[in-house]
């Protein structure tokens, strides 16, 4: 039978693609509404000082201006994903350079951009504190004095400038003893930061009744919602979160960035608001990937059996908690990596200091952890003299394992991923491997991975309308990883349909059901199960309706492709969704609606098995797996490391739109290249040094390999929508690790720090006896 | 900063804006004639998501004064529809999968469209090195370029070699 | 109606004259620059005075006496492509052809990036190995310059209030290697440290130049350095220690692209690697 266009598994053509091929696609700043007037802010010059006193007068005075709002103009509400700690605008005290303190509404932005420079703001300077070893100093000034008093959604350990701790462990100690060979080392990590092409900006529009509607860039309409109420101290009723097309996220849309200071200029205006970040606020004031300061110990027997890992970390939380205790949480319950141990203990401790926010960004705490494991790995390896793939294959998690802290693990096909980037990169040649030219060195690095597909909350709606096509409504808001289409398919075959005949909706908190977010991989996994389920529920009522019309029992009955019931084994008697939806509408039982609804419950820890203290995600959601092969080459006159080529294999468990898994595979390995090479987010004091793109360099075209191999593994996911798993994280989790590791192999020298600067590498390279 | 209006050629018509000294091209391409598709990334010329072409050539619209193109011809990817090489171009980012958020689409059509135009059968090499002007953070290059030689080869399979 | 502020003189004098007669005015050349730091807020011009419609300005001619004129603003995409900067002036061409990206290319021009003068920027040491002159327009007349006179400090040249670079003058080629190794953190970036190496063959040994960019307010450029290389070229010992000259007289910052520690570890590298492709290249002609 051939596949109806758009069937799970095909590389279908996404249904957003062709307005964005044409340019017509619509993003945020590319929105007009009648009557629009422009925002924008004021940044805190000081990295921690006292608000006492605001002039507006001057700016007020600009031709165009119609309001400028401060912290004066919002009441003491507080948001915040895992701690309530933050305002809309800076109220009372500023904590980083550059957070929002007042913004203004007016005709055109270079007005808005003008008066916003002229609001007067006298400040009181605090010590600022800029690393978290300064913030838990005895006597060192607090950050957030009211900490004790803040919403908590788990149990933080929130203290002086400790935004939280946590700590997981699992196994008995006395396992050390059992090992022959013990690594221990300090690594380091740097602030990255997202650079989605599109800024962060917000469109928000007053309607007749008052009510406000919200367009912006965002990974979830339900968190912006959230998000903005509780920090204007509104009734969610109030508020309509829209989506326009997302220029990407990685997480820096996740949470709020400026959608409460736009609905709030709104309010004050009367008017619409449109306010678009430059690139430079976008860098200095939305979030970025948390820094890391890791010791870890990991130990094992010589005959290769992996035995224990000790895992301390240290992050910098920056001013406002946000997703930091979710990334501090996500990086321990990775960081022994995907194999099996007798005996794991890791803790960390976050802290806040006077700099941007750090929160999720693509792997959210787990390619840290694993640019350390990772290179231990390796270490291990190297010292009883076994080969790294070897050692690895040795102890992956497998078949009937369980994950760190008891979690069952439903597919797993990691041991095949790894055999896959062994095969392909011709591992096991790898001593023959000639450097491309002379002056140069080369080899191969490996890393293994695991990922969450999660959790929380997500539904699916899907009517047929009259013609017997299909409107599904999640709420998932696609930023680019393709999750409309994906989605759209999973639908359309669950309901044997072509994918032209489902229309999906756009997210709207009016009328979709609730969906956390797009983040932590979890869109295809957790929504795609919710539609799969609703389809079931439309079927059901459908051949209700087919059974009276056909006169049979619904036993009698088959779902045929195109959108039709027949009676098995008569193929001349059928009747089609056309003819089904015009009954339910107009004679008997009502318009055809399939729901499901649910939140991801299975517990992420057994307290029979491993002790959990400051656990973030009580229920976190399946696993995903990967394995990286990297092949580099390091330029011994100036240290500059060259990808020639890299391997990615994946097990996202079913490949619904295979070019999709793909593309995410590809693109998560040049970011994670960025994050393994160039990128870093440098301080000047409490100021950020580098804050474009100037300064700050992603890879070009020209930087990232073209031969990139993604690998699609498949292995069938239970609970997963057609056995299918998230893929958006698990790509980039391993790339810092296997290119340290190719590094390594390549120069004989191990780096500890990220970004494996041409300077790091080439210092590395010196230092060693010639 | 006073502005005044200006007469500017884009996608073949004579079109009529208000400019003051400082407003580039894309602040006039966007805010006041809704031609979107040229989008503001950074502003400095360095992402490449404004791209569009003046007198034949990419270049950027950010860097570009309204009032220093009076003399030049503008076009954007609005006004390409209908070009054959460039819906070409369109039909490959769509089937190989080129595109993610779309937010540099525009910007790398451009950067393609006038690539091809001077090699009409690019390297690899030469492909990357054509679009290294177009950041892209979401695809990690690789489907952009196969899209631009399935777009090469479909062109040359057209013209009947 | 022109928009106010903005100026499009057709000559060289009107130019000068709108410049002198008008407080604040600036030039713009290709924008590349001078826009960005318009829309940064970092310069805010009360007039501009546009050079895209003087004639004189464009194109690259020959001289008499076989060397070149490259018009101020010429686009670096055409400096990149010009066929006739052969041997030894290819160093200006391959400086030119890595200058950001394409679109950038098509709308910088050498005039306008010479006189921002960015210490990391790839025209100065190219015109210094190139021993090109710069040729000035102002108040006062014309006159022309080395090379190495028009930059003067971090982000300052030699032009005086009121004056604008007209041309770059190069002599004639002569055969030989002209090249530009630069190193940066990823494709198009500006230089960390960069090598502009032009050397000809001649009567007892080579003639060389060698400018190196990215290590201080200028390219720097020791003649000494010029003469060891030139009488033992292929030498390592030799290249090394004019590594080790050019590290003593620069003066290198600490900046997000490197540390100045690892620009003077890395210029004797860079030169050495530099010095052995053109010895290649020369043996191979």
């Amino acid at each position: 039978m051939t596949a109806l266009p758009g069937a799970v598994g095909s590389a279908f053509a996404r249904v957003d693609v062709r307005e964005k091929v044409e340019g017509r696609a619509q993003y945020t700043a590319d929105l007009y509404r009648p009557g629009m007037l422009h925002g924008a802010i004021l940044g805190s010059p000081h990295a921690h000082a006292r608000i006492k006193s605001y002039d507006i007068g001057a700016a007020l005075a600009v031709t165009g201006v119609h309001c400028v709002i401060t912290g004066d103009d919002f009441g003491d509400h507080r948001m915040g994903a895992f701690i309530k700690d933050e305002h809309a605008i800076a109220k009372h005290k500023v904590r980083y350079v550059g957070e929002p303190v007042a913004a203004v509404a007016a005709e055109t932005e270079a007005a808005a951009r003008l008066a916003a420079r002229l609001v007067n703001v006298e400040y009181e300077e605090l010590p600022a504190i800029l690393t978290p070893e300064d913030a838990l100093k005895p006597g060192a000034a607090i950050i957030h004095e009211d900490l004790e008093s803040y919403f908590k959604v788990f149990d933080t350990g929130s203290r002086g400038n400790i935004c939280s701790r946590t700590e997981f462990s699992q196994g008995d100690a006395s396992a050390w003893a059992k090992c022959e060979v013990v690594v221990e080392g300090h690594y380091t990590t740097q602030p990255q930061a997202h650079v989605s092409l599109e800024p962060c900006g917000a469109l928000a529009e007053p309607d007749a009744a008052g009510r406000i509607t919200l367009w912006s860039a965002n990974q979830s309409v339900f968190r912006v919602q959230a998000n903005v109420c509780e920090s204007l101290g509104m009734p969610m009723s109030q508020l309509r979160c829209v989506t326009p097309r997302v220029g990407a996220g990685f997480g820096n849309k996740m949470e709020a960035h400026i959608q409460p200071i736009a609905v709030k200029l709104a309010m004050a205006s009367g008017r619409p608001v449109k306010l678009i970040l430059t690139r430079e606020e976008d860098f200095e004031i939305v979030r970025a990937r948390h820094p890391f300061k890791i010791r870890m110990k990991t130990g094992a027997k010589r005959d290769g059996t992996l035995v224990a890992r000790e895992v301390e970390v240290l992050l910098d939380g920056g001013a406002y908690a946000d997703d930091s205790p979710g990334v501090l949480g996500n990086g321990l319950w990775f960081s022994g990596g995907p194999y099996r141990l007798e005996y794991l203990r890791t803790w960390g401790t976050l802290v806040y200091t006077n700099k941007l926010r750090f929160g999720a960004f693509r792997g959210f705490g787990n390619p840290q952890v694993t640019f350390a494991g990772e290179q231990q790995i390796d270490e291990i390896a190297a010292r009883i003299g076994m080969d790294p793939v070897a050692l690895r294959e040795r102890n992956l998690v497998r078949g009937d394992d369980r994950w760190f802290g008891g979690t069952e693990v439903g597919s797993n096909a990691l041991g095949k991923c790894l055999e896959q980037v062994k095969e392909r990169s011709g591992w096991s040649r790898r001593a023959e491997l000639k450097p491309s030219a002379p002056g140069r060195k080369r080899g191969l690095g490996v890393a293994c991975t695991a990922h969450v597909s999660g959790l929380l909350a997500t539904g699916a709606i899907i009517r047929m309308l009259e013609d017997g096509s299909i409107v599904l409504n999640t709420g998932a808001v696609d930023i680019g990883q393709g999750s409309d289409t994906v989605l759209s398919q999973i639908c359309a075959e669950a309901l044997k349909v072509p994918i032209d005949r489902i229309r999906l909706a756009s997210p709207d908190t009016d009328g979709s059901p609730y969906n956390w977010g797009t983040t932590a991989s979890r869109v295809t996994y957790t929504t795609g199960r919710a539609v799969v389920a609703a389809a079931g529920e439309v079927e059901r009522q459908a051949k209700d309706h087919a059974a009276e019309i056909l006169e049979c029992a619904p036993a009698d009955l088959e779902l045929r492709p195109g959108g039709q019931f027949g009676i098995v084994g008569v193929p001349e008697k059928s009747v089609t969704f056309a003819a089904i939806s015009a009954r339910a509408h107009w004679a008997k039982g009502g318009p055809i609606v399939g729901t499901n609804s649910f939140v991801f419950d299975r517990p992420t820890f057994d307290p029979k098995r491993a002790i959990a203290i400051g656990l973030p995600f009580p229920a976190i959601g399946a696993l995903a797996f990967g394995a990286i092969v990297v092949d580099a080459e390091v330029d011994t006159v100036t240290g500059k490391v060259e990808i020639r080529r890299a391997w990615s294999a994946v097990d996202a468990g079913r490949a619904i739109n295979p070019q999709s898994v793909e593309g995410q595979i590809e693109g998560a390995f040049v970011q994670g290249m960025g994050l393994a090479l160039t990128e870093e987010m440098v301080w000047d004091g409490g100021r950020l040094a580098n804050p474009s793109l100037m300064d700050y360099k992603v890879p070009t075209a020209l930087d990232a390999p073209f031969e990139i191999d993604p690998i699609i593994v498949e292995s069938y996911e239970p609970d997963g929508p057609f056995g299918a798993k998230g893929v958006g994280e698990i790509g980039i989790n391993g790339v810092p690790a296997a290119i340290a590791n190719a590094v390594a192999s390549a120069i004989g020298a191990r780096l500890s720090a990220l970004p494996l600067t041409p300077e790091r590498v080439l210092g590395a390279m010196l230092s060693l006896p010639s | 900063m006073r502005s005044v209006p200006l007469a500017l050629s884009i996608n073949g018509q004579v079109r009529q804006v208000q400019a003051g000294l400082a407003d580039t091209l894309l602040t006039v391409l966007r805010d006041q004639l809704l031609l979107t598709a040229a989008k503001r990334g950074c502003n400095q010329g360095v992402c490449g998501a404004c791209t569009v072409l003046i007198d034949g050539r990419p270049q950027r619209a950010c860097l570009s004064l309204a009032a220093n193109c009076r003399d030049s011809t503008i076009t954007t990817l609005e006004g390409l529809r209908g070009d054959r090489d460039m819906a070409r171009l369109q039909g490959a980012f769509q089937s190989s999968g080129a595109v993610q958020c779309g937010f540099c689409t525009p910007g790398i059509l451009i950067s393609a469209h006038w690539l091809l135009k001077q090699e009409p059968k690019p390297s690899i090499p030469a492909i990357r090195a054509g679009i290294s002007g177009n950041l892209c953070r979401c695809t990690g290059y690789r489907k952009i370029i196969d899209a631009v030689a399935a777009a090469a080869s479909a062109a040359a399979a057209e013209a009947g070699a | 109606m022109t928009v106010p502020g903005y100026h499009r003189p057709a000559t060289v004098d009107e130019a000068v004259a709108v410049l002198a007669g008008t407080d604040g005015a600036r030039c713009l050349a290709g924008g590349a620059t001078l826009v960005a730091m318009m829309n940064a807020n970092l310069a805010e011009p009360k007039a501009l005075v546009s050079l895209a419609g003087i004639a004189e300005l464009a194109g690259i001619a020959a001289s008499p006496g076989g060397g070149f004129r490259i018009g101020a603003m010429t686009r670096h995409r055409d400096t990149a492509n010009e066929a006739r900067l052969t041997g030894t002036l290819s160093v200006l061409r391959n400086a030119a052809r890595q200058i950001a990206n394409p679109p950038v290319r098509n709308m910088g021009t050498i005039g306008g990036s010479i006189a921002f003068a960015d210490p990391a920027a790839d025209y100065p040491p190219a015109l210094v190995a190139a021993e090109a002159e710069i040729e000035i327009a102002g108040p006062a007349g014309r006159r022309r310059i080395p090379a190495e006179a028009f930059f003067v400090d971090w982000y300052a040249t030699a032009l005086g209030p009121g004056e604008l670079v007209i041309a770059v003058h190069l002599p004639p080629p002569r055969p030989g290697a002209g090249l530009y190794r630069k190193f940066a953190r990823v494709a198009g970036d500006f230089a960390i440290v960069s090598v502009a190496l032009a050397a000809a063959r001649r009567e007892g040994g080579h003639s060389v130049r060698v400018a190196i960019g990215g290590c201080g307010p200028k390219p720097i450029h020791l003649a000494e350095v010029d003469a060891m290389l030139g009488e033992s070229f292929g030498k390592p010992e030799i290249a090394r220690k004019a590594g080790e000259r050019l590290a003593a007289a620069s003066d290198p910052v600490d900046d997000t692209r490197a540390t100045a520690e690892y620009r003077r570890l890395l210029l004797p590298r860079l030169l050495a690697d530099t010095i052995a492709e053109a010895e290649t290249l020369l043996e191979t002609k």
